[in-house]
């Protein structure tokens, strides 16, 4: 039997998709605290040698780095990067891998050209690619973006383009295009619709992977900058400190563990929501 | 399906050719001077311009792709801009370790991955399957570098069962290239664990909801064997899938690894190479690991005739 | 040993790499070698003769010496491998301006002739600071020294094996059961070479926690640059000794472009001068107060020409705020627009990493607007060379640091230079300091160089050539329980007199 009043339709939903619940609370809770950042933490780039590698305190409740900077502060301002990082990473592979998807799946004659360049791309090993970008074209934080989105792009671009083959061809594309429906807003109004589910999953699961990808070049010497703290880059400047000062890497790596956790719990509970074969088995 | 097969074949070529165009003119078009870094430190302008003349560097674009090309297609792959070395050689020399630490990676990674995809698919629904999925995705949640060194403090400082890093070749004995080979690959393997576990359960969800398996389970078939013989070996083309997948991600996975525990393989040999701008190295390591990908994707479609005759790509 | 980096270039005189100098400190000779008390002494000449005006020295080679092919060292060797590395150093260069001619006389004997008496001639041939004045074969040495020699044949006591070596991961070598070692005791690079170990393998680990982890476990024996941070853990794991084998340390300089505003005007220099504060930075940097010292003087306390007259300027003891209400002045005099000044920031080296993001700070603090180009330190050696304004791709501050035994001597240690846009980078232009140079160069003894030192310094000091930013030492992590008889030798890890013994 199903709820009636809109409240208890909330409470069935939520009974019902634990994971999306859970993932989608925790990123709020982050993403509120890196919009306020600046009203529940002092500067992150303030830098005092002198009270280097202290243990956490009233003063300093996450203890301090190798430069004596806030580990707190540098965590909450760190979200606004880290989040960052994932949330444009995933929008503008997206954003790429669905034109070209599109294009590509729809037009049979540039599909063969498309899929091989996207083919070549994908042969290039992703984190050399980055390291390789990075190192020539200089750190920062829009480097880096660009450098883990270029790799993402042929997934998505396979993905869209999977979905346009099985659907070009279904009766209603052809009803409107003897209608005489104009190509973009066929592809708009008619095609683009059944990709997006599958594309709000595969942003999740892109985001999450943005980050931890984030962590991993930071650890290769070919992430953001190390002056605006990221999770990814503080633990990576903080690793000789493990057995001396292990608040330097804890800290940023368990947040860093529970948003991509909770991203990944989002793009399974998701997928499981919008699939409907999973959900029926469920 | 022999006209497949070549199809496919002949399909590697212009992918080849755009892998080589990309990687190129990525490094020659972007700043960055290799001449000056070889040069060192102390180095006038005169030295580093004789530098860069001996190099080839000063030739136009076009003339360098080209004579690179042409070299590559014969094997050549040039001279390290700094050991002087032929690349072929230093990959050669280093290709054992890399190939040892993917092998055994995937080989913990599918083997732990699919066990746990199973039972979660078996016992979907329950505390075990979340449990199961849910520490699955854990493992992927945490940086490769922080497993890596936490397992090393554990298990190599304070437990003494392995040793912390290096690598050893099977020449040495297999215990010795074994020993040096498992916590690199349990580090790495784990983070692969979900990804595939997930596909896993996935497709055996799917083949364990039809008719021919609720037939037999309702005839009295034992589980296990069922699973394993009937369940399996029809989920296996999306595990074969992922696991090509999960080839290209433990290439740069691979990369880590190796510089957290020391192993002297290909990753390391590329890192270097691309902060010296050493690019006849980066540019030949990169071309390799793209053959690599290109081979073996190539024989998962091909094994895909094999095992689903129904999948044809048009 | 794990080394502080790779050894991926062979030929010690090509380029100027501190590991390419261990190598040839391993597999080649030197004429002469410094002792422990900075002398020149002879290693592979027996007799030294030097005429009365002071212009030829005669140099006899001892006996026994061979290449490792098995030919016998000559002195046609000799004079074709020391013209090979005067081509690259510039110590070499110095001397070899001066330098007539270099006659062989016969098998074991050649000559130096000088157009005028010079005093460093042998200290030069001595030298430990990169490239070495190391002995090659003839037909080896004839190499142009623009190209790397693609042969290795020494005459020292390790034989490097090249069959082993993986560039990148390993370097093995091999005691040279031929070699005849002088009978004197070693000391520094002098002395009798005599090597005790079968095998000496370097194994190059880019991850410092991992080669502590190692070095802990019994992996390695040696680890040559240990994070400072990490001897805590180090010295309490058994076995572990730590010790300073490299006194002198290194000198961190900040580099200012003495091209471009603002810092081609004096007083903005000044202002950045006082705003630099070493403590801070050395406590960033290196952490362990015990392992660096404040440094007022360009040639590296505690080193011969260590002095620091003219450094009253730094107002070393007074307070940061005074310091800084200083500089602030001299900013403001200095007329400084504004402008974004560009520094240079090497992420991948720990060091470099956390002194320019302390200068960054300081800087700031005085009124500069900073701009932090961060990259890898690839990146920042191309962007350096470029003497555009800063907004064209040049730049305004960068950071990196000199050996303290290479900075101890103002003629040898390029970065010295201050001939303008042909100097070192940053291109500082006096005229003054490089005629003191000279003067230095040909000062008769010891006393008088170190009283033409000290007039250096305070120029050097008055007219901001570049920032210091302090002097540390690298203590080395080996295990105490197996080793013994390791020498204190600055710039080049030497493996002869040490041995196994547990």
């Amino acid at each position: 039997m199903q709820p009636t009043t809109a409240s208890g339709r909330l409470v069935d939903f939520m009974r019902r998709h634990p994971t999306i619940v859970v993932g989608g609370l925790l990123l709020f809770t982050i993403a509120l605290a890196a919009v306020f950042a600046p009203l529940i933490a002092r500067d992150p780039l303030a830098l005092e040698p002198i009270n280097r590698l202290k243990a956490p305190s009233a003063e300093f409740w996450l203890g301090t780095d190798s430069l004596g900077r806030d580990i707190y502060a540098r965590m909450v301002y760190g979200a606004r990067i880290s989040l960052l990082v994932g949330l444009t990473v995933a929008f503008f592979s997206v954003l790429a891998g669905a034109v070209i998807g599109l294009v590509a799946g729809y037009f049979r004659r540039i599909d063969a050209v498309v899929m091989r360049l996207m083919d070549g791309l994908m042969a290039i090993p992703s984190i050399l690619l980055a390291i390789a970008l990075v190192s020539l074209l200089g750190a920062s934080v829009k480097v880096v973006i660009v450098a883990i989105v270029i790799p993402e792009i042929p997934r998505v671009t396979r993905l869209v383009r999977a979905v346009v083959l099985s659907v070009r061809d279904l009766p209603y594309v052809e009803a409107a295009r003897s209608n005489g429906t104009r190509v973009g807003k066929l592809l708009r109004r008619h095609i683009l619709p059944s990709t997006v589910a599958p594309l709000i999953v595969q942003a999740t699961y892109i985001c999450a992977s943005a980050i931890l990808t984030e962590a991993g070049l930071s650890f290769l010497g070919a992430g953001t900058p190390p002056e605006f703290p990221t999770w990814g880059n503080m633990i990576a400047s903080s690793r000789l400190y493990l057995q001396i000062a292990p608040w330097t890497i804890f800290a940023p790596g368990i947040c860093l563990a529970l948003v991509v956790l909770a991203v990944n719990l989002l793009g399974d509970g998701l997928r499981d929501r919008l699939d409907p074969r999973i959900s029926r088995r469920m | 399906m022999l006209a497949y097969i070549f199809r496919r074949l002949l399909g590697v070529i212009p992918v080849m050719l755009i892998v080589g165009i990309f990687v190129f003119s990525l490094l020659h078009l972007a700043p960055g001077d290799p001449a000056a870094i070889i040069a060192g430190d102390n180095a006038t302008e005169a030295n580093v311009a004789r530098i860069r003349t001996s190099l080839g560097l000063d030739r136009p674009l076009l003339e360098q792709f080209a004579s690179w090309g042409w070299s590559t297609l014969q094997g050549d792959l040039g001279i390290s801009m700094y050991s002087m070395t032929p690349v072929t050689t230093m990959v050669q020399q280093r290709m054992g370790a890399t190939f040892s630490l993917a092998v055994t990676t995937m080989l913990v990674a599918v083997t732990i991955a699919i066990t746990l995809g199973v039972l979660a698919a078996w016992k979907a629904g329950s505390l075990l399957d979340r449990a199961v999925m849910g520490l699955s995705v854990a493992s992927f949640s945490v940086p490769v570098f922080v497993v890596g060194y936490i397992m090393v403090y554990f298990v190599a400082l304070q437990w003494r069962w392995l040793p912390v890093q290096g690598y050893m070749p099977l020449s040495e004995g297999f215990w010795n290239w074994l020993r040096h080979l498992i916590l690199p690959s349990f580090a790495l393997g784990l983070a692969y664990v979900a990804l595939i576990a997930r596909i896993t359960r996935a497709s055996m969800l799917d083949v364990l909801a039809e008719d021919y398996i609720r037939t037999a389970s309702a005839k009295g078939v034992a589980t296990v064997p069922m699973l394993l013989r009937h369940a399996l070996k029809n989920a296996a083309v999306p595990i074969i899938t992922v696991v090509g997948i999960g080839v290209a991600l433990l290439i740069s996975g691979v990369v880590i690894t190796e510089s957290v525990f020391n192993v002297p393989g290909v990753g390391r040999l590329v890192v270097d190479a691309i902060s010296r701008r050493d690019y006849p190295v980066i540019q030949g390591v990169m071309i390799i690991f793209a053959g690599i990908y290109v081979l073996i994707n190539l024989m998962i479609d091909i094994s895909y005739c094999f095992l689903d005759p129904r999948i044809r790509y048009s | 040993m794990v080394p502080h980096g790779d050894l991926s270039v062979l030929d010690p005189i090509w380029t100027t790499q501190n590991m390419a100098a261990y190598h040839g400190a391993m597999m080649y000779d030197t004429l002469f070698g410094i002792d422990a008390d900075f002398k020149p002494q002879p290693q592979m000449v027996g007799k030294t003769d030097i005429s009365a005006d002071r212009k030829t020295y005669t140099f006899e080679l001892r006996p026994g010496l061979k290449w490792h092919d098995g030919t016998a060292v000559t002195a046609r060797d000799c004079v074709a491998s020391v013209r090979r590395w005067q081509a690259k150093d510039g110590a070499g260069q110095h001397l070899f301006e001066r330098v007539a001619d270099t006659p062989v006389v016969d098998e074991k004997t050649f000559r130096i002739v000088l157009k005028e008496p010079y005093g460093l001639l042998l200290d030069a041939l001595a030298k430990t600071s990169t490239p070495l004045c190391v002995m090659m074969k003839a037909e080896i040495a004839a190499t142009d020294p623009n190209t790397q020699i693609t042969k290795h044949i020494g005459s020292g006591p390790f034989k490097f094996i090249e069959a082993e070596y993986r560039p990148g991961s390993r370097v093995v070598y091999e005691r040279n059961p031929d070699y005849v070692p002088r009978s004197e005791p070693a000391s520094g690079i002098a002395g009798g070479k005599r090597v005790l170990l079968d095998r000496v393998i370097w194994d190059i680990m880019p991850d410092a926690q991992t080669a502590a982890s190692a070095l802990m476990a019994g992996e390695v024996d040696y680890f040559e640059v240990p994070p400072i941070d990490i001897l805590p853990t180090l010295s309490a794991a058994p076995g572990v000794k730590i010790e300073v084998f490299n006194k002198l340390g290194n000198i961190g300089q900040v580099r200012l472009n003495h091209l471009h505003p603002p810092f081609n005007n004096l007083a903005a220099r000044k202002a950045a001068q006082l705003a630099i504060n070493q403590e801070d930075i050395q406590r960033a940097a290196v952490g362990d107060p015990k392992y660096y010292q404040i440094c007022g003087s360009n040639f590296t306390c505690g080193s011969a020409m260590g002095v620091e007259d003219g450094s009253e300027v730094l107002m070393l003891k007074a307070p940061m705020a005074e310091r800084q209400a200083k500089a602030r002045e001299l900013l403001k005099q200095s007329g400084y627009d504004g402008k974004p000044i560009v520094l240079l920031h090497a992420t991948n080296i720990h060091v470099m990493n956390q002194t320019m993001l302390v200068v960054a700070q300081n800087l700031r603090q005085v009124g500069f607007n900073v701009q932090l180009a961060s990259s890898d330190w690839a990146g920042v050696v191309t962007r350096r060379a470029n003497q555009n304004p800063p907004d064209q791709g040049g730049w305004n501050v960068f950071y990196t640091w000199s050996g303290g035994n290479a900075a101890s001597s103002p003629i040898s240690l390029f970065a010295h230079a201050a001939i303008g846009k042909k100097a070192w980078f940053g291109w500082p232009e006096n005229p003054e300091i490089e005629k003191m140079r000279t003067e230095w160069a040909y000062a008769s003894d010891a006393e008088a160089r170190r009283s033409v030192a000290r007039r250096i310094n305070k120029t050097m000091m008055d007219y901001v050539h570049d920032v210091k930013t302090g002097q540390w030492v690298s203590p080395v992590a080996y295990r105490g329980d197996r080793l013994r008889g390791l020498l204190a030798v600055p710039e080049v890890v030497p493996w002869w007199n040490v041995e196994r013994y547990a």
